[in-house]
C-alpha cells in the first residue's frame, strides 16, 4: 500500500477550527492545532508523519513505528517518556501525557481508518484546506486544483485583474 | 468549483455501526451547530428530524459564507450524507417560532410555520441552533436610502443567486460600483472580497478601531488591501448623503485612539454609491423571552447551563447562544449540546 497523507491547502484555511474540534471529539486531545500568524495566514498544523522520520531513528525503546499506510505510531507500552522525539521533531508535534507518563502523538486517526473513515480533520473540514489519501494521487490533484483556480479565476474575474 | 470530497457532519461514526434507539430528536437550524449535533445524535442511533426557514439545509455555511471560501458541494455533499445514509428528514421552508415571530434575513422561503411547543410535544428533546440572522443598525440619518445594504442580506442574495433560488438581478449590482463597507468583522471581509470578485470600482472599508482590534484578524484586513482595497481605520460614520432617493456619498467621522469618540470637526465626505452595513450579526432566538421558561438575554442570546439545557426537554447550541462566532466554534457547541442530549436521552 502507499503512503497516506494530510495535504494541508494554505489558500483554503479560514481559521475556523473545526478540525480541532473533530480531533479533542474523536481522540480526546487536539493533536491538530491552527495557528493565526497575525498578518499573513492562517494554518493548520498535525504530524507530518515524515518519511524518513527523526523522532523513529532517535527513539531509545523502539516505540515509535510506522503502519502500512505510512503513519507514524506511537506504543505507550514500549515509551519511557524520555522526549527524545519531541527534542529532535522539527515541528515539535510530540505531546506528554501527564497522566500515563508517556507521549502521545498524531496517530492519523488509526481507528477510523480501520473503519474506512477519513481522518477525523480531513472529515470536519468544510473548506478542503485538508486533504486525505495516497501521496501520488493528492498531489497532482492539488496541481489540478491550483490549474482549474486559476482558470475560473481568470474567467470570472480576469477584466477586474487587468484593470 | 471542483471539491476533493464532501463534508462529513456524523464523522464520528461509520453508518454499519448505528442501531437505532427509538428516540426521536427535533433540531431546529441547519447550520454548523444544528448539522454536527444532527450527525451526533443520528451516529448514536436517534432519530433526527431536522427544521430550517431556508430552501436547503447548510445555514450560514451554505448561504452566506462566500463561495470561493466554503464550497457548495462541499456543504451539500454533507447534507445529503445526512439524510440518505443517516436517514436524517430535512424540513426545509419551515419557520420555527413561540411566542412572537421575529424578523429576520431569509423569511422569504418560509412555507410553513410550526410552533415550538407542539415539536416539544411530539419529539423526546428539541435542540434550538437558530444562528445569527439579523442585523443592528448603524443608525445615522439616510440608512433607509437606496443602495444601503447589510453585508448579510448582500452576501445571502449573492449566494441565494449562485444557488438558483432567486434571478441573478436581485443581487446588488455592484460592478463598477463606488463601495463602502461599514464594520471589521469577517462578514465585512467577505462582503469586500464579495464585491472585488463583482467587480466593485473602489471598495472602502471603515473601522472604529485600529488594524489590531479588527474581529476578523489582521491578516484578513491585509487579505484585503493586497486587493487594492482601502482600510481606513478609526473611522465613524455619521451620515448617509442622498441624491434622489439614491445613496450619493458617506460623512465620516474621525475617531480618538484613545477615548473612541468622534472628533468634532473631523468630518469628511466620501463619493460613494453604495454603502455595506457590516456590523455585527444579532442573534435569532426563535422564541421571546420567557416563552415555556426559555430565558433570552438582552442581546438575544438563549441563556443555558452547562448541559446547553434552556428549559424542560429545550437545548440550545451554536451562535445563538454564544454570540457570532466561527464554523468550528459552533459546531463545538453543537457536539457538546448533542452529548448532552444524549445523556439526557438515555438517563434522564
Amino acid at each position: 500500500m502507499g503512503k497516506k497523507i494530510i495535504l494541508i491547502d494554505l489558500s483554503r484555511c479560514i481559521g475556523c477550527r473545526a478540525c480541532e474540534v473533530a480531533c479533542e471529539k474523536f481522540n480526546g486531545a487536539s493533536k491538530i492545532t491552527v495557528f493565526e500568524l497575525e498578518d499573513v495566514l492562517t494554518m493548520p498544523l498535525n504530524c507530518r508523519h515524515c518519511e524518513k522520520a527523526p523522532c523513529i531513528s532517535i527513539c531509545p525503546t523502539d516505540a515509535l513505528y510506522t503502519d502500512e499506510d505510512g503513519a507514524v505510531l506511537l506504543s505507550p507500552l514500549k515509551c519511557i517518556g524520555c522526549m527524545m522525539c519531541a527534542i529532535v521533531c522539527p515541528f515539535g508535534i510530540p505531546e506528554f501525557d501527564e497522566l500515563n507518563k508517556v507521549m502521545m502523538k498524531c496517530d492519523l486517526c488509526r481507528d477510523r481508518r480501520a473503519m474506512g473513515l477519513l481522518p477525523a480533520c480531513v472529515a470536519t473540514c468544510p473548506t478542503d484546506a485538508l486533504v486525505y489519501g495516497d501521496v501520488n494521487e493528492v498531489l497532482p490533484r492539488k496541481r489540478e486544483y491550483v490549474a482549474q483556480k486559476a482558470i475560473i479565476l481568470s474567467k470570472e474575474v480576469g477584466d477586474v485583474l487587468l484593470k | 468549483m471542483r471539491i476533493y470530497d464532501h463534508l462529513r457532519f456524523s464523522f464520528m461514526c461509520s453508518p454499519q455501526r448505528v442501531r437505532g434507539t427509538g428516540h426521536r430528536v427535533a433540531i431546529v437550524g441547519a447550520g454548523p451547530a444544528g448539522l454536527f449535533a444532527a450527525g451526533y445524535l443520528a451516529c448514536m442511533g436517534h432519530e433526527v428530524h431536522v427544521y430550517d426557514k431556508l430552501p436547503e439545509p447548510g445555514g450560514l455555511m451554505l448561504f452566506v459564507i462566500p463561495e470561493f471560501k466554503v464550497s457548495i458541494p462541499r456543504v451539500k455533499g454533507g447534507t445529503s450524507e445526512l439524510a440518505d445514509v443517516f436517514n436524517v428528514k430535512f424540513y426545509t421552508r419551515t419557520k420555527v417560532f413561540g411566542g412572537a415571530r421575529s424578523k429576520e434575513e431569509g423569511d422569504a422561503y418560509v412555507t410553513k410555520e410550526v410552533e415550538l411547543k407542539d415539536l416539544i410535544k411530539d419529539y423526546d428533546a428539541v435542540l434550538i441552533a437558530t444562528g445569527t440572522w439579523s442585523v443592528g443598525k448603524l443608525n445615522v440619518p439616510g440608512e433607509d436610502l437606496r443602495g444601503v445594504y447589510s453585508a448579510l442580506e448582500y452576501l445571502f442574495r449573492a449566494k441565494a443567486a449562485r444557488l438558483g433560488h432567486i434571478p441573478r438581478d436581485e443581487v446588488p449590482q455592484l460592478r463598477g460600483r463606488r463601495v463602502a463597507i461599514v464594520g471589521g468583522d469577517i462578514m465585512a471581509v467577505d462582503a469586500a472580497l464579495e464585491a472585488f470578485y463583482d467587480g466593485a470600482g473602489t471598495i472602502y472599508v471603515f473601522y472604529e478601531g485600529t488594524i489590531k482590534d479588527v474581529p476578523a484578524g489582521e491578516y484578513c484586513i491585509r487579505s484585503l488591501t493586497d486587493r487594492g482595497v482601502k482600510f481606513v481605520e478609526l473611522t465613524k460614520p455619521k451620515s448617509i448623503v442622498g441624491d434622489r432617493g439614491e445613496v450619493a456619498g458617506i460623512e465620516l467621522a474621525k475617531v480618538d485612539p484613545r477615548t473612541r469618540e468622534p472628533i468634532p470637526g473631523s468630518e469628511f465626505l466620501v463619493d460613494v454609491n453604495i454603502v455595506i452595513n457590516a456590523t455585527e450579526v444579532k442573534p435569532t432566538p426563535p422564541v421571546a423571552n420567557g416563552y415555556l421558561g426559555i430565558k433570552v438575554s438582552g442581546d438575544g442570546r438563549i441563556v443555558v447551563n452547562e448541559r446547553h439545557v434552556a428549559a424542560e426537554k429545550v437545548f440550545a447550541a451554536g451562535d445563538v447562544v454564544l454570540g457570532p462566532t466561527r464554523v468550528g466554534d459552533a459546531a463545538l457547541d453543537g457536539l457538546y449540546a448533542a452529548e448532552s442530549i444524549h445523556e439526557y436521552l438515555l438517563y434522564g
